[in-house]
């Protein structure tokens, strides 16, 4: 196994509009199904990447707050302890892994993450008439039955690694991550800049500089989780008061 | 104390065998009608299988519903049997008699019953061999057994078996009464089965031995069955109103009230359907009462522990599944119908004598007593999935399907219909235990005094 | 117990014994972790990254697609592309879908049954290249040919406009909910041809002026990159501040720091207002408030004093302050922050009879705090250096539309040719265009690639390229601030079994045959050829981005590149000064149509950030892609304060009857909304399509059409925002098709708030 990489993402809240480019850049990067409306309607539809919004306040002074919720990879996943047949696992790169063929449908999982980033498939997926052929090679599609969530774009990771590192003297970091398209789907759409992603063993990563920042946060660390994924506090000078935080 | 009529053991093998050797209409009127609701539950688990979990009502975040509700709820019927037998046998209550084989089997059933629940809800049943056998040796792949969803299995198999082994030690002298009354290829096959049971002194001896030994053995597996099956919520840290470590005990003495009332409704459906009056007499289902209620406000007070320490924290969104599991329709009202159920309706009405020597008011509360119980457990697993923690964005609530609601009803039919044809087969009743009983009330006069006429079984 | 030695030895040695032996396991037999890894279950084969430009909106984004053994994968934003920086909005995700969509056509067909009955038949290229040519040659008067396309730019409206005028046909573009009242706006009061950027990324303080720009207006992926760095780019001094004055809780108002809800079409009033107060306090240099109101000072706009109109905008109070103490610090911060300030304007406060007022009095604005032309002001663009590249043909208004579809009707058009767009379906029902194209004494050729309505109107369809397999170019609009060239290529080839003809290859084609090819670009062999010879005047200048001595080298390097741009070619900033006292005193008379009375509401069409203005409504990403604030996906819904709605008995998802302001009527759910105003209605846009595409029909429904046709007064621009409808309960309920659950009135308490908040 190649360096003591640790994966993590940082997401500005201050940045994100809201606007979803994440949300369907990993519908088109991940081959997730089409959320057609009968899946709005019975309340299965597949995000893995999803924006929350919520309303603070009352009309005149209503405030929308924006925030991004994927898979948190959680070094201490409650999702993973309860999967009867490891397969949704922690990797050494501090990802948690789904692995589709092994996964039974149990949902506990998916009962047991704080953060509802896990999708199960109810139904088989469908790709009507030529549009499969759009399907990413790089990703599994899931029958139904299968639980599936965000993988931090694996196969951009494990590509990059195959592919960089295949080359003479050249490393897996961020700069050669962006050069090379292997950030996470999402990270690359985003318009604003709203999520970074990286190494956040590399002290010198874009993830680790900005996970410095004074605002940083993580979701729901009460419940011990200690999720990868950090968040950077939304700034409103309106605020009634400062936060304990 | 014992009332009813002193009967002959003749008597006693007539009217026990009865239901071996004769042919009511009604009991194969009975039979078909659940086979078919059975057929129906089993063409609708067929189709979910076919089509996927997507027939049922659930969604994320209520990944779990119908199905895992009724699993819980039968594996707490199934602790019927271990409480009756075993406890009472140890310790020596005489009006068990007549209820532990009942309530073995129905153990039996309902944990069979149980066990298919979470094996059809799974996305895949098909590839659950990996779960419970964990045959993929050559990559070294195997099960998790961190996970509650493997400790479920070992505990609810190891007492599936031993509940089994308990039945047949205390069947085989029956199984011997019957052998020598039939003919044919049945004969045969109680041959078989009464392992040569001729009834010395010395096989009696090893069978009684063999009875204690279980029953204090199936104790720990009793208690840590439920344990088992609350830790399922127990560990899950994510999820409000779960994850509370008063679960085990809680579930524990909930599923005893749930089995031991199952039990009397069994008992009084098998008096009416096999003519049992002499048997299955107003002074057990008395003492049951009494036994109910005990267990009846023990549970009570765990239930109000449980939700007392839910709420002390006052943690947001602890409280929120709170609220919604009693203030918001229709998890209120279910709520309300739960609580009244299973603990304001009956209770009070057993602590009169009259009620708990009423055949009829005994079958309306003690069925009272299921469907509270079975509510209980819809509204400790769906609304705190529902209300997962403060991603209110998330939250949602839970439906049946007709899938669902017909598997449901088919298991109801299927534990009964099983019961029945157990009844065909073997004698529901055990005869020796009825006879022994007798005997133990036989007196003796020794001058002026009456003595029992045998030695208790210790 | 008593041990004894022997005993005590034993234990002892078998304790070390099972400690060296646990010392052999490896530790990670210890961690909880699976002995498999995960399965790599990756693809061997190579995969490439091509350049290329998304055609999905008008805001082309330069885009590179992922192409694995012929077919396009996943498209991304090009980092380098100047205005999008490698971002891309949801939709340009949607060209991979309208590229294997299941309906696409695969060659040309030719009508059987009659018109709108969708009955068709395949023929080959050849037989319908005769065909619109035998109609073209027929027309005795050239003027009878009708050519409509969207707005065209760079190479596409140079050879569009060569073809029309060789040809002698009148061209016109259409675009849904044109903005000919902005574009006004732009020459009259910025005197610019081109439209200008906004420094966002340099800006201190931003005054939006109804203008989603994060959401739909204009280039929303260049302007959020900007944002982005407005509010926590590295090195900035402080977070820059947003300000939305929007009569309607769009994406930017959520976004902003402060929302003021406003009566809608009085937003120039507002700007004016503002005005006054940086005039009056004499918060700007002297001479410029001299030039900007022609030595007038305040005295011009005394009427507009925030005390005096202040009630009579509809603005709530905010945080505790009144009206006019907002608008005044508003005004305040505005000034105190120049230039680093903006003032923008559009969407909503174009779209009223009233609309250029509007707008010039907000982008006056700038003027006076000196924004315009400085750093985290007012951009202008240059125009491309090719003159060639230069031509634009913008969005006719609605009211030359009404003009245009009257001459189809009176009979004074013989042959009309529709590319790119869908106007059967997106012009308001009131111009009538459906039932004017349904005779049989024209000839409609349509170039779409889907059945839509308007080629369901066609005799002949000559399906298009998709943009991954054409070759393309463009000058965007609005530039990030320089010249920009963006290049189109095809990265994949047609599917198996489709058939699609690039139309500027028909044209170049038609030409040839027509002999219409005398002079360039009509006379190049192929649209290729045609972006070779503008690629070579590129490579003549000799700057920028690329530059190579060999023209092939050059060209590869274009392509490879995604385009052509000069950093340091920008605008020479010399705009024309407005007069702001001679705005303050134009009629700025408001005109909303509509009913009146109980249950009457001003209704506000809007784009959503999937839809837009509903030309990708058949691909399926992006009807499922849930709004932002409502998490609504698939149909069209009606948001109502729930103020509101609440107090007249109506809960979410009921059916109510939405009754327009020309008779025209049709039911749709509402939404509860918390932060719309009580005295407007909200309605998405994009839906109420009703040809038969599978993903599409019978979803929702098309606000624009029951508005009537009220206009803008100077420009004829649809005044969408400005009619009342009226609301009628139907009494039918049933749940709505979105993401969100239920969300409860319950409010989890602060210390567990998901999203955490700071003030600075
Ligand atoms: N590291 C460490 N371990 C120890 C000890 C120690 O000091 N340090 N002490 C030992 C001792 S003395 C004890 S008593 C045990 C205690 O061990 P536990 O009983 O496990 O004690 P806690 O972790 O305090 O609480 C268990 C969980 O109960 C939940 N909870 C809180 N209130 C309620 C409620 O009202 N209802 C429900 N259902 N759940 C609630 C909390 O969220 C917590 O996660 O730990 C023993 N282990
Ligand atoms: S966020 Fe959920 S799915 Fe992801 S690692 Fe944590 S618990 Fe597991
Ligand atoms: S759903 Fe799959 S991954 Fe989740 S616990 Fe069950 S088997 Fe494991
Ligand atoms: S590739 Fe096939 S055999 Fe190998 S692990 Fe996956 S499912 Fe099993
Ligand atoms: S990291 Fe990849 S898988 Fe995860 S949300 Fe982003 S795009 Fe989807
Ligand atoms: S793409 Fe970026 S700005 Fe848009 S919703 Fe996602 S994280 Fe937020």
């Amino acid at each position: 196994m190649a360096e003591n990489r640790k994966w993590a993402m940082v997401i500005d809240l201050d940045r994100c509009t809201g606007c979803q480019a994440c949300v369907v850049a990993c519908q088109a990067e991940n081959n997730i199904p089409v959320n057609e409306e009968k899946d709005f309607l019975s309340r299965r539809a597949k995000q893995w990447i999803r924006i929350d919004r919520v309303w603070e306040g009352t009309w005149p002074n209503v405030k929308a707050r924006f925030i991004p919720v994927l898979c948190q990879h959680c070094e201490n996943a409650p999702c993973e302890p309860v999967c009867p047949v490891y397969a949704t696992y922690h990797n050494s790169q501090g990802l948690n892994v789904q692995v589709y063929n092994r996964c039974v449908g149990t949902r506990y999982c998916a009962n047991n993450c704080p953060y509802q980033v896990r999708f199960f498939n109810f139904h088989d997926p469908e790709w009507p008439g030529t549009l499969h052929n759009q399907l990413n090679p790089d990703v599994t599609i899931r029958s139904r039955g299968i639980m599936e969530k965000c993988t931090f774009c694996v196969q951009r990771i494990r590509r990059a690694e195959r592919t960089i590192e295949g080359r003479d003297g050249e490393k897996v970091n961020d700069q050669s991550l962006k050069a090379g398209n292997f950030m996470p789907a999402c990270v690359n759409a985003c318009p604003t800049d709203t999520l970074t992603f990286g190494d956040i063993n590399d002290p010198n990563s874009d993830v680790s500089r900005r996970a410095r920042d004074p605002r940083h946060y993580k979701l729901l660390e009460h419940i011990g989780t200690s999720p990868s994924v950090i968040y950077l506090k939304k700034v409103d000078p309106n605020a009634p008061k400062e936060e304990a935080h | 104390m014992q009332e009813g009529k002193i009967l002959g053991y003749k008597t006693i093998n007539r009217d026990l065998l009865r239901g071996l050797f004769e042919n009511p209409v009604k009991y194969w009127a009975i039979v078909m009608f659940l086979g078919l609701v059975v057929f129906i539950a089993v063409f609708a688990a067929g189709f979910m299988v076919n089509r996927g979990i997507g027939v049922t009502g659930l969604n994320r975040p209520v990944f779990w519903g119908f199905f895992i509700t009724n699993f819980v709820f039968w594996i707490g019927i199934s602790h019927a049997g271990v409480m009756l037998s075993a406890i009472l046998r140890l310790s020596k209550a005489e009006w068990r008699r007549p209820a532990t084989r009942a309530a073995e089997v129905l153990t039996i059933f309902s944990l069979m019953t149980a066990v298919l629940m979470p094996f059809i809800h799974t996305g895949r049943p098909w590839r659950l061999m990996y779960w419970v056998f964990p045959y993929d040796f050559s990559r070294g792949i195997w099960p998790d057994i961190r996970s509650p969803l493997v400790w479920d299995p070992s505990a609810v198999n190891t007492y599936l078996l031993s509940s089994i082994l308990f039945v047949f030690i205390a069947l085989v002298p029956d199984l011997a009464v019957v052998r020598d009354r039939s003919s044919g290829i049945r004969r045969i096959a109680y041959s078989v089965l009464s392992l040569g049971w001729r009834g010395t002194p010395r096989q009696w001896k090893l069978q009684a031995i063999a009875g204690i030994l279980l029953s204090a053995l199936i104790l720990p597996v009793f208690v840590s069955v439920h344990s088992i099956v609350s830790w399922d919520f127990g560990m899950a840290v994510s999820v409000n109103s779960w994850h509370s470590t008063i679960f085990a005990p809680y579930f524990v003495i909930g599923a005893v009230h749930s089995g031991v009332s199952g039990v009397v409704t069994v008992m009084i459906f098998m008096r009416w359907l096999f003519g049992w009056e002499d048997y299955v007499r107003r002074e057990h289902i008395d003492a049951l009462g009494r036994l109910l209620i005990v267990i009846a406000v023990a549970w009570f007070y765990f239930f109000a522990m449980e939700f007392l320490f839910g709420i002390y924290g006052q943690e947001g969104d602890e409280l929120a599944t709170r609220s919604l599991q009693m203030f918001s329709a229709p998890w209120g009202w279910l709520f309300l119908a739960f609580i009244i159920t299973s603990f304001f309706f009956p209770v009070p009405l057993w602590l009169f004598r009259n009620v708990r020597r009423s055949f009829l008011w005994m079958t309306i509360t003690t069925i009272s007593v299921n469907i509270g119980m079975w509510l209980e457990r819809f509204i400790i697993i769906v609304p705190g999935l529902a209300r997962k923690q403060v991603f209110t964005q998330s939250w949602y609530t839970y439906a049946p399907s007709p899938i669902e609601i017909m598997i449901i009803i088919g298991t109801f039919a299927m534990v009964l219909m099983l019961f029945l044809l157990f009844a065909k087969i073997f004698p529901l009743i055990p005869l020796f235990d009825i006879k022994e009983g007798q005997i133990l009330t036989d007196e003796i006069k020794v001058g002026r005094r009456k003595v029992p006429a045998v030695i208790r079984e210790d | 117990m008593k041990l004894s030695r022997r005993d005590f030895l034993r234990l002892a040695s078998f304790s070390t014994l099972g400690a060296v032996a646990c010392n052999f396991f490896d530790e990670r037999e210890f961690v909880s972790q699976s002995p498999v890894q995960l399965p790599e279950d990756l693809v061997t084969g190579r995969d490439n990254w091509y350049a290329t430009l998304s055609r999905q909106c008008i805001e082309t984004e330069g885009i590179v697609v992922r192409v694995m053994e012929g077919r396009a994968k996943k498209v991304q934003g090009n980092p380098q592309y100047p205005t999008n920086l490698g971002g891309h909005s949801l939709r340009s995700e949607a060209g991979l879908q309208a590229l294997y969509h299941p309906e696409r056509i695969a060659g040309p067909l030719l009508r059987q049954g009659p018109r709108g009955t969708g009955r068709y038949a395949p023929i080959s290229w050849n037989e319908a290249l005769d065909h619109l040519r035998g109609h073209l040659q027929a027309q005795a008067d050239r003027s009878r040919v009708l050519t409509v396309t969207g707005p065209l730019r760079g190479s596409m409206a140079h050879l569009v406009g060569s073809f029309a005028d060789a040809y002698g046909a009148r061209h016109v573009a259409f675009q849904p909910m044109e903005d000919a009242a902005y574009d006004h706006v732009m020459k009259d009061v910025l005197g610019q041809q081109t439209a200008p950027t906004f420094d966002f990324k340099n800006a201190n303080y931003v005054l939006s002026f109804g203008a989603d720009f994060l959401g739909t207006w204009k280039a929303p992926v260049q302007f959020s990159k900007g944002y982005g760095e407005f509010r926590q780019g590295l090195g900035r001094q402080r977070r820059g501040t947003l300000v939305q004055v929007d009569p309607w809780f769009s994406l930017t108002a959520a976004n902003a720091d402060t929302w003021v809800p406003i009566d809608p079409g009085k937003e120039g009033i507002l700007a004016l207002s503002i005005a006054h107060v940086i005039i009056s306090e004499g918060l700007v240099p002297q001479e410029r408030i001299n030039q900007l109101t022609g030595g007038q000072g305040a005295s011009a706009l005394n009427a507009y004093a925030p005390e005096i109109i202040a009630q009579s905008l509809g603005v709530p109070p905010l945080h505790g302050s009144e009206p006019h103490e907002v608008i005044r610090e508003m005004a305040r911060d505005f000034a105190h922050n120049s230039p680093r300030s903006i003032a923008i304007g559009g969407a909503n406060p174009a779209a009223h009879t009233n609309g250029a007022f509007n707008l010039s009095a907000i982008f006056a604005l700038n003027f006076l705090v000196g924004s315009v032309g400085a750093e985290g002001g007012v951009v202008f663009n240059p125009p491309a250096p090719v003159p060639e590249l230069a031509k634009t043909v913008p969005a006719a208004s609605t009211g030359d539309w009404h003009r245009t579809v009257a001459d189809i009707s009176n009979g004074r058009t013989g042959v009309v040719l529709f590319r790119g767009v869908n106007p059967v379906n997106d012009l308001p029902a009131d111009i009538g265009l459906r039932q004017t194209l349904n005779r049989d004494d024209i000839f409609v050729a349509s170039f779409s690639s889907f059945l839509d309505e308007t080629t369901e109107m066609a005799d002949l369809v000559l399906p298009e390229r998709a943009p991954m397999e054409d070759w393309g170019d463009d000058v965007p609009s609005p530039g990030p601030g320089f010249e920009v060239i963006g290049m189109q290529q095809p990265v994949v080839n047609p599917l198996p079994g489709m058939n699609p003809m690039g139309f500027a290859d028909v044209l170049l084609q038609l030409s040839r045959e027509m002999g219409l090819d005398g002079a360039t670009p009509l006379n190049m062999p192929t649209y290729h050829h045609l972006l070779q010879d503008q690629a070579r005047k590129i490579h003549a200048l000799n700057r920028g981005s690329v530059q190579d001595a060999d023209f092939n080298s050059f060209w590869n390097a274009l392509l490879q590149q995604g385009g052509w741009w000069d950093r340091d070619a920008t605008a020479d900033a010399s705009p024309s000064m407005p007069n702001i006292a001679e705005i303050a005193s134009r009629d700025n008379e408001l005109k909303i149509a509509g009913p009146t009375g109980g249950n009457t509401f001003n209704l506000i069409p809007f784009q959503t950030v999937s839809l837009a203005d509903g030309s990708g409504a058949n691909l399926p990403w992006l009807q499922s892609s849930s709004d932002p604030l409502t998490t609504v996906a698939w149909t069209t819904w009606v948001e109502i304060s729930s103020l509101v709605a609440d107090a007249i008995g109506l809960r979410e998802g009921d059916f109510v009857r939405v009754e327009g302001a020309n008779g025209r009527s049709f039911v749709a759910q509402i939404y509860h909304h918390p932060a719309v105003p009580p005295n407007v209605v909200g309605i998405p846009v994009g839906q109420g399509h009703t040809a038969s595409l599978r993903y599409s029909k019978g979803r929702g429904e098309n606000p624009l059409h029951i508005i009537g046709l009220p206009l803008e007064e100077e420009t004829q621009s649809l005044a969408w925002a400005g009619t009342r409808v009226r609301i009628v309960p139907t009494g039918e309920n049933s749940p709505i098709p979105k993401f969100e659950g239920i969300v409860p009135a319950f409010v989890p308490n602060q210390e567990e708030a998901i999203v955490k908040i700071t003030r600075g």
